[in-house]
């Protein structure tokens, strides 16, 4: 009984993972096909693909003994049928229907495991029927013949069909997630290994110099350390998923949200194809509807205001990816009101903090702790969460969060996030004999320290670097090893976006591809470490984490 | 790495408890009812003992890295055969000065609900069974708000064994 309710279990986890992005698609398309027919454009090429997935999902559903989203999923087919047949009646109140259907759908796909109740989908099927049936009434018989073909042709997968799951049969396999995750953890293994290995290659040439002997395992550890580079090429490729699998689903969320508020906001997007871990993706989702969600509801304004402000009356929503030097930018951006530096201003005074005299610095404000959420909440903006929780998750992530505001043209925030949480390209340096791990991502340079190099002003390390005056710390005081030095020989300038900063270090060991562990609960929330790495000798480093020590928020 | 070959934790203390046993074959109680078994260890000139249930194996102490903003009874982090191990100082925790580190220093990994950390102890460890019976309330004047990890106190074999419940030492924020 219990190994039955597994396969069960599974079978049902197979089913939803196959068929969520189906109806999502499928939900997307008609938002799409929405703004399509109002714009007097027939969308036939959106229309046609949706059939397949339609009927696929109708076709598992049905395996899983899933009544509700078999029914849904019929009658969503037999609407498009129709309206494939029948262009005159792509309107409004069709794409209300379909949307509608496509909304219950995604949710009886997504709530698959539970027993759901049929009622929403008994309501939808009557009120298609009834759709439906207004237009039998009204049109000949042949039309009828059509619609009872293609409901004998749904029951066999159509030629599309075939040749989409051919591609399925054929070359691609699904694979457990956490089958990569395990993938990618004993590739980590055998990279530290090889390190380890390497370093005693290192001990035994400095002891007996370099033989024949050592020199043929010299040349085999490189082919070695090659090798498995090019495996973790593969590895990590089969963990991208392109950005485009989040942002789908935004344009429905936004429809929804601006329909509750009656607005008007189209979502306009670019770079969906750029790749990303699944890990990271998998994560950034909730931030990016917290984002998308305060957008909508505080930042574009209803059409009449827009319309005494000159602003055409729909809101624009923009959604951009891009790939800038090994790291992914999103960029979300909206065509409203902007940040109100007055309420930030009030805000910061009511909670005490030091007001910036710089307006960006105010802005990034904002992601502090207790500020965003008070006067922004609402049912569908809040869930109770704040910016700070946005934040948060982006910094956990690798990544930084920026804001950008012009008052009455809208906000913009500038997402960098790192390709993949796993492998970290990193320079290891030396702080009073501890070893730490830098990413290299964030390095932008490595300076030999010489004497009056770095001046005091104001009791902070400066020095002029590439024609700026950037703030130098010492790394043994950032990092507390109990020795504050005013002279080491190196720094290491780390930078991102705009932001840089210079580090004193004692020694600059050299680049490694380290693989990250997390930071054990146990150890508590330290600022400056993201995680920590087993490196080629066997010992234990910590990562910095630049991200957070670029943040102006944190001092020393 | 380590040069430790893998075997599991249950298996090497295990061996452990045998060659203390060979050492010292007095150490075997009669079993008269319900018996503790523990793994003791020393901690300045007490010792101390944790259930053997929550114990996964006992190891040298090889590098611990120290981790900078760490709560304040952490000792660092080591490698512990490819897994990252949190070391904690119970010392600390117990108002103890921090200990240096000797060769019979050891690191006591256990288990508490999913976590498994490290505990960083003075002394060598060992395996006994003791019949409850010899278990008594530790006195009310040693103990202290701040001191309710300490279960009992054991008097066995002319021995002092302090018994404490690790989940209420370790998992406390400091």
């Amino acid at each position: 009984m219990t190994t039955e309710e597994n396969a069960f279990g599974e079978l049902i986890q197979d089913y939803i993972v196959e068929c969520l992005p189906l109806a999502e698609q499928v939900g997307d398309a008609f938002v799409q096909l929405e703004r399509r027919w109002q714009e007097g454009d027939a969308g036939d090429e959106l229309l046609a693909p949706l059939k397949g997935r339609l009927h696929t999902i109708k076709g598992n559903s049905a395996m899983m003994g899933l009544d509700s989203p078999q029914s849904v999923a019929h009658a969503l087919e037999d609407v498009c049928a129709l309206l494939h047949a029948d262009p005159a009646r792509r309107n409004d109140e069709a794409a209300a229907l379909l949307i509608r259907g496509s909304g219950l759908l995604i949710e009886l796909v997504r709530t698959a495991v539970q027993k759901p109740n049929p009622r929403p989908a008994a309501q939808f099927v009557k009120v298609v029927r009834t759709f439906l049936d207004r237009r039998r009434s009204g049109r000949g018989a042949t039309k009828r013949t059509g619609l009872l073909l293609e409901r004998r042709r749904t029951d066999r997968p159509s030629p599309e069909q075939v040749a989409e799951a051919g591609d399925s049969s054929s070359s691609v396999v699904r694979v457990d997630f956490r089958r990569l995750d395990a993938m990618l953890e004993v590739l980590g293994e055998g990279m530290i290994e090889q390190a380890a290995v390497a370093e005693l290659y290192r001990g035994l040439a400095r002891k007996m110099g370099v033989t024949n002997e050592l020199a043929d395992l010299d040349r085999a550890l490189t082919s070695l350390q090659k090798t498995l580079k090019r495996l973790e090429g593969i590895v990590m490729e089969t963990r991208l998923l392109p950005v485009s699998a989040v942002f789908d689903r935004f344009p429905r969320l936004v429809r929804e949200l601006a329909q509750a508020r009656q607005k008007r906001v189209q979502v306009v997007t670019s770079g969906g194809d750029i790749p990303l871990d699944k890990a990271v993706l998998d994560r950034l989702s909730e931030p990016l509807v917290h984002l998308i969600t305060n957008s909508v509801v505080h930042g574009i304004e209803s059409a009449d205001e827009r319309g005494r402000g000159g602003k055409p009356a729909e809101g624009t929503l923009g959604l951009r990816a891009s790939s800038e030097s090994g790291r992914v930018v999103i960029r979300l951006s909206d065509d409203g009101r902007g940040l109100d530096d007055s309420k930030i201003l009030a805000k910061a005074r009511s909670l005490g903090l030091e007001i910036p005299a710089d307006t960006a610095q105010l802005h990034s404000l904002i992601f502090l702790p207790g500020f965003s959420t008070a006067d922004r909440v609402s049912s569908l903006a809040g869930r109770g969460i704040g910016l700070d929780v946005v934040a948060n998750t982006v910094h956990e992530l690798g990544g930084t969060i920026e804001v950008e505001s012009r008052p009455g043209r809208g906000v913009t925030f500038t997402l960098n996030l790192p390709l993949t949480l796993a492998i970290l390209r990193s320079l290891i340096v030396e702080v009073d004999r501890e070893r730490y791990a830098v990413p290299l991502s964030h390095v932008a340079a490595t300076v030999r320290n010489e004497v009056d190099m770095i001046h005091q002003v104001n009791q902070k390390g400066v020095a002029l670097w590439r024609g700026d005056l950037i703030h130098v710390s010492d790394g043994g005081a950032l990092l507390g090893t109990g020795s504050a030095s005013s002279f080491r020989r190196f720094y290491v300038v780390i930078s991102m976006g705009n932001r840089r900063r210079g580090i004193l270090v004692d020694r600059l060991i050299g680049h490694q591809d380290i693989v990250v562990k997390s930071l054990d609960p146990t150890l508590g929330r330290p600022e400056v470490i993201s995680g920590t790495t087993i490196l080629g000798d066997g010992k234990v480093a910590c990562i910095l984490d630049t991200a957070r020590i670029l943040d102006q928020r944190m001092s020393a | 790495m380590s040069a430790t070959p893998a075997r599991s934790g249950a298996d090497a203390l295990l061996q452990f408890a045998d060659e203390l046993q060979q050492q010292s074959s007095s150490a075997e109680a009669p079993s008269v009812g319900p018996e503790l078994h523990l793994v003791t260890f020393a901690l300045d000139r007490e010792e101390f003992g944790i259930p053997i249930g929550q114990v996964r194996e006992v190891t040298r102490v090889t590098e611990i890295t120290r981790v900078p903003q760490a709560r304040r009874h952490v000792r660092g982090v080591t490698n512990l055969r490819g897994r990252i191990l949190a070391v904690v100082e119970i010392r600390s925790r117990m108002g103890l000065s921090p200990a240096e580190i000797t060769p019979r220093s050891r690191v006591v990994v256990v288990g508490i609900h999913d976590r498994t950390l490290g505990i960083l102890v003075d002394g060598v460890s060992q395996v006994v069974k003791l019949p409850v019976s010899t278990v008594a309330p530790a006195p009310e004047e040693v103990l202290s708000a701040s001191a309710d990890y300490i279960t009992g106190v054991a008097r066995w074999n002319s021995r002092l064994i302090i018994l404490l419940d690790l989940e209420k030492l370790l998992l406390l924020p400091d």
